[in-house]
């Protein structure tokens, strides 16, 4: 248990490396934010003296080592553009996410599984085809579209929900709503497919033999041996959440990492991105490992050994 | 017993119609399309930073409605030679903290914004400054390295930054909490959120018109006129026009709209690729078709300009004409240039309007060359335009302005040999702009300028399309009128119940 741990840590360590060393040559090799910061009319001089002035006319192994020296004392460096140090940029941000996250989550564990369960036991009933069809209309309109189209509906028509902001809860209803609609179908198709797999196998049969009623062999025993795919896919699910909420965000005005992610990229903000791309990545990883150990307490058949 | 209750209902419901209708409105909500950069003024300027921190601070000098430049922190100013200039300083003025701002304190902002070691952004719009020094508490001396005449231009957009209080908290505290003698002082920054600010009552001019404004982030321009439809915000930023339309038709709502110093252009490279053949280059300007420009993609919120220059900016010309549509020229220049058929790489970035690249694709089609967009995002877009001519790609769309209304912040940067937009050269211009931006005589200069336009007409190494407006959505109530450089003074703004 103890060996898998360390193992799965490194192999963590290593798995952050890679992709803190990949960002920062992709984006010190296509350009860098002189030339967006300088006004129009700034002369050919001006630009490589303040290119100089921010040390971005050094060579990229020099600020590579300069990174990484930081990084080995927590030191995460200043934002050119903000002034303003690039942790304390994303952690500002990190409570919004989070929130946006967990609403997302909410919404799509809260509906799709029922709904995954409801396509599974009762196939080829109407419910099934109206869900199928919800399911579907949720995988494939775009978040841009959704999300425009409940500002529309419930903010300027009906004047339910606010259009935008961040202060309060009603504000998180429709950006969790669109966020989550995709994954609310993952979670049905998952949960469907693997309760469909385990409806085929003995162990139901012989529950059915004996006299069990269907509801009580798919709640006392399927769901169980059903949940170990859906738990892999919901550790997914929270990564994608947390690094795909850009569209989401932009659209609602939801102060989150997707938000400043999108918006430090354009603007070259190397040191912001880089301690964005080390957060999703650290949480991917931990949201990993995490699901792992989940597994074996769910199912006492897997064995965190090798 | 019941109606007596009646009575006082009756009443009560009186008394709160009417303190209702005698309120005044309280608080003004802006969404920007992005949260400031920075608010310490010397710092970044873009228009989301300045739109916030400008109302922060005052300027040493301003610009009034029509677009003159006043006093502002400034009374006067006299020319004691070609380089040296005598500012009076206003001894009236208080920052936010209730200091006496004083000659010390603009000295100390021009000497700050042009030190290297601050790493301005913005220091290439001061540079020709050699230095500023306080004579007296009222009078500063102000020294430029050679005779300057878009010097008072560049001052609108100093800020005067308190010496005692920058000094005392250092640079990066300022900018997190800064603080300055305008209408409005800082109250809260949620960053990536929102930024409030509060009038400052004891301020010079007089009292601000609202007791809060906030500045909300939001980056999708549907969801800000959502947030315009639903009151939720009182003014927003950076409407295109055509939805502009859907502003117009909601009861509560009106699009404020202004014609601005930013003028659409098209970049012809002179130096690469099938361009480099004059004659190609005037087939581009006969194939354009500017009107249609103006009506089909602004819907008429913009004007069709025959330079690249538009009226608020100080240098431009009518005498100088453009190039009128005429697709058979275009052909003929095309055919006679032997370039029939041949491919020029349109460069482009998310930050242009992707239907106006599009539609001048259209056009220069039409004239029988074969026009390739490439676009890449604005940091990609910006090395290659800048870089070299070989690689600058053979047409660029882009929307100039200075903020400076002045031409030499225009066709200089633009056209000039060794500029970094420049894929150009011809000594008859360079010698042009060169000498007008040294000579302070305002007839001198204009008649330099007019040189200078002819030439870029003959040459064509880039052509103006349009003039192009500001375009605000605004609350039926709110009553503003919005100024050519772009500029957001919410004391410029009032509120009719």
């Amino acid at each position: 248990m103890l060996r898998y741990a360390v193992e799965r840590l490194i192999q963590a360590i290593i798995a952050i490396f890679g992709v803190l060393t990949i960002v920062f040559v992709v984006m010190h090799l296509s350009g860098d934010p002189t030339l967006l910061l300088v006004p129009q009319d700034a002369s050919a001089e001006m630009i490589a003296q303040l290119r100089s002035q921010l040390g971005f006319d050094r060579p990229i192994w020099v600020q590579y080592l300069e990174y990484l020296g930081g990084l080995a004392h927590f030191d995460f460096g200043i934002s050119v553009v903000q002034r303003v140090p690039a942790f304390d940029i994303v952690v500002s941000r990190l409570p919004y996410t989070t929130m946006l996250a967990a609403g997302a989550l909410v919404v799509a564990i809260g509906m799709g599984i029922p709904a995954g369960i409801v396509m599974a036991t009762r196939r080829g009933g109407w419910l099934e085809r109206l869900l199928t069809a919800i399911v579907v209309t949720g995988q494939s309109v775009p978040t841009f579209l959704s999300g425009i189209v409940l500002i529309f509906v419930f903010g300027v028509t009906l004047r339910w929900l606010p259009t935008s902001g961040s202060g309060d809860f009603a504000s998180l209803i429709m950006p969790s709503i669109a966020l989550g609609a995709i994954s609310m179908s993952t979670f049905a198709r998952m949960t469907r497919i693997s309760i469909i797999d385990e409806l085929g196998k003995d162990y139901v049969r012989a529950g059915r033999a004996r006299g069990l009623s269907l509801g009580s062999v798919v709640f006392r025993h399927v769901l169980r041996n059903a949940a170990i795919p859906v738990i892999t896919i919901a550790a997914l699910e929270i990564g994608n959440l947390l690094a795909g909420a850009v569209i989401v965000e932009t659209v609602f005005a939801w102060p989150g990492i997707g938000q400043l992610a999108i918006q430090s990229i354009q603007s070259r903000d190397f040191l912001v991105v880089q301690v964005i791309v080390l957060l999703i990545s650290f949480v991917y990883v931990l949201t990993s490992v995490i699901a792992d150990f989940v597994y074996a307490l769910v199912d006492p058949r897997i064995r965190l050994v090798r | 017993m019941s109606a007596k209750f009646a009575s006082v209902a009756a009443m009560l419901l009186a008394l709160i119609a009417s303190t209702a209708l005698a309120q005044t409105k309280d608080t003004l909500t802006i969404d920007l399309p992005n949260d400031a950069a920075t608010l310490d003024p010397h710092l970044q300027w873009n228009t989301d930073s300045y739109s916030i921190y400008r109302n922060i601070f005052d300027n040493l000098l301003t610009r009034d409605v029509k677009g003159e430049i006043v006093p502002q922190i400034a009374k006067s100013w006299k020319y004691l030679d070609d380089k040296t200039i005598e500012f009076q300083i206003r001894d009236d003025v208080t920052f936010q903290d209730g200091t006496k701002l004083t000659a010390e304190d603009v000295a100390f902002s021009i000497n700050r914004i042009i030190d290297p070691k601050l790493k301005s952004p913005q220091l290439s719009q001061f540079d020709q400054i050699a230095k500023a020094e306080a004579v007296s508490p009222t009078v500063v001396k102000m020294t430029t390295k050679s005779p300057y005449p878009a010097l008072l231009a560049q001052l609108v957009k100093l800020s005067i930054v308190p010496k005692a209080y920058v000094e005392k908290v250092g640079d990066q505290e300022f900018n997190l909490k800064p603080l300055g003698s305008g209408p409005y002082k800082m109250a809260n920054w949620q960053k990536g959120v929102q930024t409030e600010l509060e009038a400052y009552s004891s301020y010079w001019r007089a009292k601000p018109p609202f007791q809060k404004v906030v500045f909300r982030t939001v980056p999708d321009v549907s969801t800000r006129i959502a947030d315009l439809k639903t009151g939720k915000a009182d003014l927003v930023r950076d409407v295109p026009p055509d939805q502009a339309e859907s502003i117009k038709n909601d009861a509560n709502s009106q699009v404020l709209s202004v014609p601005t110093e930013r003028i659409g252009y098209l970049f012809i490279n002179a130096q690469g690729g099938v361009t480099k053949d004059v004659r190609v280059r005037q087939a581009i300007a006969y194939a354009i078709d500017r009107q249609a420009l103006v009506e089909a993609l602004l819907e008429g919120y913009g004007k069709p300009v025959e330079v690249l220059g538009a009226e608020p900016v100080f240098g431009y010309t009518d005498k100088v004409k453009g190039y009128e549509y005429n697709l058979d020229k275009a052909k003929e220049l095309v055919k006679a240039a032997g370039a029939e058929g041949a491919t020029v790489e349109f460069l482009t970035s998310p930050a242009y309007s992707r239907a106006t690249v599009e539609a001048i694709q259209q056009m220069v089609n039409e004239a029988g060359l074969k026009v390739e967009i490439s676009s890449s995002d604005q940091a990609t877009f910006l090395k290659r335009r800048q870089g070299d001519p070989a690689n600058a790609g053979g047409l660029a769309f882009g929307a100039w302005s200075c903020a400076c209304q002045d031409v030499d912040g225009v066709i200089f940067p633009l056209f000039r040999t060794g500029s970094i937009w420049a894929k150009y050269s011809n000594p008859k211009f360079d010698e042009a702009v060169d000498k007008a931006r040294v000579i302070l005589d305002k007839n001198e200069r204009l008649k330099l300028y007019e040189q200078a336009y002819q030439v870029i007409k003959d040459d064509v190494p880039g052509l103006g399309l349009y003039q192009a407006y500001a375009l605000y959505g605004a609350n039926k109530k709110l009553k503003w009128q919005p100024t050519a450089n772009e500029a957001m003074f919410v004391m410029d703004m009032s509120w009719q119940q």
